[in-house]
């Protein structure tokens, strides 16, 4: 039977990207930053899940708002590299598990999620900003994706309860699945960070700490506050948070954290940490 | 005002985003950058005029995705907080003095 080995919320900031294919690791400006990512790193060398399920989100890139999903599930063998104006990343494609996306969207479906499915769309850096800090992208990924969309970026959001309720369902759907798969939860964005209006470039690394105590200690007290709470206390753009949740949702209810790291150099509080 | 991006801001945006959003593809960047009218055609007077400018809040202000902005941002070689720095009112400088690392972008 599969089973998920262990979650990992992190950033998805388009400047790791950036600083990752620059190679800024010993640039004292992003040294901290790819210092919080090596535990990581190391525990998914050690315990080589086969599959990272990534919650993430598109920025307007692959996704349009002429047909806007709110959660939408990729169910292909491969993910291409998207341009996002700047060109393609030197990065190889993305591997998918279809076979058990599939099973997954089968089993969501059946438990009353009634996602949209995707195949053969390119990912942007929502997935592998990230992914790069994580897992060697060099010959190739040690191992394959399972991308699920989730829409922050045009109201109404689904709401952080969901998201949570959603993480139990995906938990049920993984454990179901009949071939021995380790499988890794991955949920991306925030911390807090405002991109638009007069109060862009807010932050709180008050509450940024505390949420990443009550994402281990007390998610349902997270999934009961409203995106109005997480847009108030973490920005308009940090409510993407929520995506951490529907992680959280699918790991046992008594996960440890085993490690976190946070560092806000600019617009947006990169954080990462590690449940297990 | 809010500026949450909601279905009425999307209605209002949504041909101004989709030009926006066509820059994604190489070959629209390039046809943008070399012959920017031609790129703009589907584009009211008030849009083209805002792009022309690079009006980064005045594009926001009337429904602009800040993702699909960046498509813009990226095209013309505009940095995130050059763009938040406009939405704050301010210059780039004085925005990377409130900044930890103004380094690091």
């Amino acid at each position: 039977m599969a089973r998920i080995v262990g979650g990992i919320g992190t950033s998805h900031v388009p400047t790791i990207a950036m600083a990752f294919d620059k190679g800024k690791q010993q640039d004292p400006d992003w040294k901290p930053l790819f210092a919080g990512y090596q535990a990581v790193a190391k525990w998914l060398a050690e315990k080589k899940p086969d599959v990272l399920f990534f919650c993430f989100n598109d920025h307007a890139t692959t996704f349009f708002f002429d047909q806007y999903p709110t959660f939408a599930l990729g169910v292909s063998e491969e993910y291409r590299i998207a341009d996002e104006g700047l060109g393609v990343r030197k990065i190889p494609r993305l591997k998918g598990d279809a076979k058990l996306a599939r099973h997954v969207a089968r089993s969501l479906v059946d438990d009353e999620f009634d996602l949209t499915v995707f195949q053969d769309l390119p990912l942007d850096h929502g997935v592998h900003s990230p992914l790069t800090m994580m897992w060697p992208s060099q010959p190739d990924w040690p191992g394959r994706v399972v991308p699920l969309f989730v829409n922050v970026l045009q109201h109404p959001l689904p709401r952080p309860s969901r998201c949570f309720a959603l993480g139990k369902a995906i938990r049920k759907a993984i454990s179901s699945y009949p071939e021995d798969l380790k499988v890794a939860m991955v949920g991306t964005g925030g911390l807090s960070h405002q991109m638009i209006g007069e109060r862009a470039g807010f932050n709180d690394e008050r509450w940024d700490r505390e949420f990443l105590d009550l994402i281990e200690r007390d998610p349902e007290r997270l999934a009961q506050m409203s995106i109005a709470d997480f847009a108030r206390l973490g920005g308009n753009e940090g409510a993407e948070v929520v995506m951490w949740l529907i992680m959280r949702g699918a790991l046992r209810p008594d996960a440890r954290k085993l490690h976190d790291s946070y560092y806000l150099p600019m617009t947006t509080a990169m954080a990462v940490a590690l449940f297990e | 005002m809010s500026y949450v991006f909601d279905l009425e801001r999307s209605a209002k945006g949504l041909r101004l985003n989709r030009f926006l959003h066509s820059l994604i593809d190489a070959a629209q960047r390039k046809l943008f950058l070399e012959q920017p009218e031609a790129a703009m055609e589907e584009l009211s007077e008030e849009e083209k005029d805002m792009v022309r400018r690079l009006d980064w809040r005045a594009m926001q202000d009337y429904g602009a995705s800040f993702f699909c902005l960046e498509k813009l941002a990226r095209t013309k070689g505009v940095s995130n907080p050059e763009m938040v720095a406009h939405f704050r009112g301010e210059t780039l400088e004085a925005f990377l003095r409130t900044r930890r690392v103004p380094g690091a972008r």
